[in-house]
């Protein structure tokens, strides 16, 4: 996909209770001169009025519905706005919008519709112990699972191009959509890449994100939906 | 007698329900009626489940036969687990299509409340994220050609006529 001067990027954040750090998020992306949707996934806080004070689109779930359906809600109404390109960003203040050419770029480079950030290529960050361990599972599992050689297979730093974007199904409403992302662009077919991106852990981020347990649920979800059509 | 025909009764309705879920679960419906199946063919042939169980290391055919149904149980507890996952799924495609036809009816909605259609308001770049700037074709027209990525094509302002109204939907 090419970046030139008329291509449509629209970046989507799935958002719930990230008052504190949804103005700033936001804010980041409009000064980057970027679209940017964000998916209220039925917050209880300021979270909805923040963003779109700070120049956010706004659609929000009428009930709490999980980080894939509100990643899938605003996909689809970036798409419906027309597109190009998609970057799904973390609430969360974790993820850096410099790091959002390099994904552009590698799309229309290497001709992807899938370039995936990775926090371990070309570089060894510092990582949680304990969130290395959760990830290390993970990259073995979706190797095994689908085939494809990953560092980082649960980033939610990712662009799309809208042909990429159209062929995920996203049915996993909660964490296993990161998984799910993946098995999609396996099935696909497409081409993808990845590229090394910067996390920024904080305590804040590293409280909201995925634990040892989540592992377990993630697992029995992909499990379950193999069974049932 | 008795007790073997109201088993086998029970055993049938497995089988009918395993057949009715076929399609929609075709795992969970093979593996209930292999079940149920093995469980009619012990309960008519009682002397087989004792020779059965021994072989796998159960003492009384009886116990065999109470464990398939255990199986059974959890095998039918699961099927509707999954079912419970797919009204979830069903649930929010309709929480999905509500909020997306919110965002667009609020959108007409203040458009009918601010009089003519206003143009497309984009953020002007030199501002700040939040405030907008109307453009009368969409676009930003102070866009250079060496800026690494176009603005709003039709942008994020759409819903609700300015940026900041953005988010008052639903």
């Amino acid at each position: 996909m090419q970046n030139g001067s008329s291509t449509s990027v629209w970046v989507v954040c799935a958002a719930y209770n990230e008052e504190a750090t949804i103005a700033r998020v936001v804010a980041s992306v409009r000064n980057a001169r970027l679209n940017i949707v964000v998916v209220d996934d039925g917050s209880i806080d300021r979270t909805r009025d923040l963003a779109g004070t700070a120049g956010a689109a706004v659609v929000r779930h009428p009930i709490n519905l999980g980080q894939g359906a509100a990643l899938k809600t605003g996909i689809d109404y970036a798409l419906s706005q027309g597109a190009d390109i998609l970057v799904t960003f973390d609430a969360d203040g974790q993820h850096r919008v410099s790091d959002i050419p390099a994904l552009l770029d590698a799309l229309a480079r290497e001709r992807a519709d899938f370039a995936l950030g990775s926090r371990f290529l070309n570089h060894s960050p510092h990582v949680p112990i304990a969130r290395r361990i959760l990830l290390w599972g993970a990259t073995l599992f979706t190797t095994i699972t689908t085939g494809l050689r990953l560092t980082d297979t649960h980033n939610g730093l990712r662009a799309f191009t809208r042909q990429g974007a159209a062929a995920l199904r996203l049915r996993q409403n909660r964490m296993a959509h990161a998984s799910e992302i993946l098995a999609d662009i396996a099935a696909s077919g497409r081409h993808y890449v990845e590229i090394p991106v910067t996390i920024d852990y904080t305590a804040y981020s590293l409280a909201k994100g995925q634990h040892g347990g989540d592992f377990v649920m993630i697992l029995l979800d992909l499990f379950a939906r193999r069974l049932h059509r | 007698m008795i007790a073997q025909t109201v088993l086998s009764l029970l055993l049938c309705s497995v089988l009918v329900y395993s057949w009715a879920e076929h399609k929609r679960a075709s795992i969970v419906a093979l593996a209930s009626a292999t079940a149920a199946l093995a469980g009619l063919y012990f309960v008519w042939f009682p002397s087989h489940s004792t020779w059965a169980a021994e072989l796998v290391g159960i003492g009384r055919g009886a116990d065999l036969i109470l464990y398939m149904w255990v199986c059974i149980s959890l095998i039918i507890l699961l099927n509707l687990h999954l079912k419970l996952r797919n009204q979830h799924e069903l649930i929010t495609a309709l929480a999905r299509t509500i909020a997306l036809a919110n965002t667009g009816s609020h959108s007409e909605e203040r458009r009918l409340h601010t009089g003519p259609p206003p143009s497309t308001p984009v953020m002007d770049e030199t501002d700040e994220p939040g405030r907008c700037a109307a453009s009368a074709d969409g676009h930003n027209s102070r866009r250079t050609p060496d800026e690494p990525f176009d603005f709003d094509r039709s942008g994020p302002a759409e819903i609700g006529g300015t940026c900041a109204r953005a988010s008052r939907v639903g």
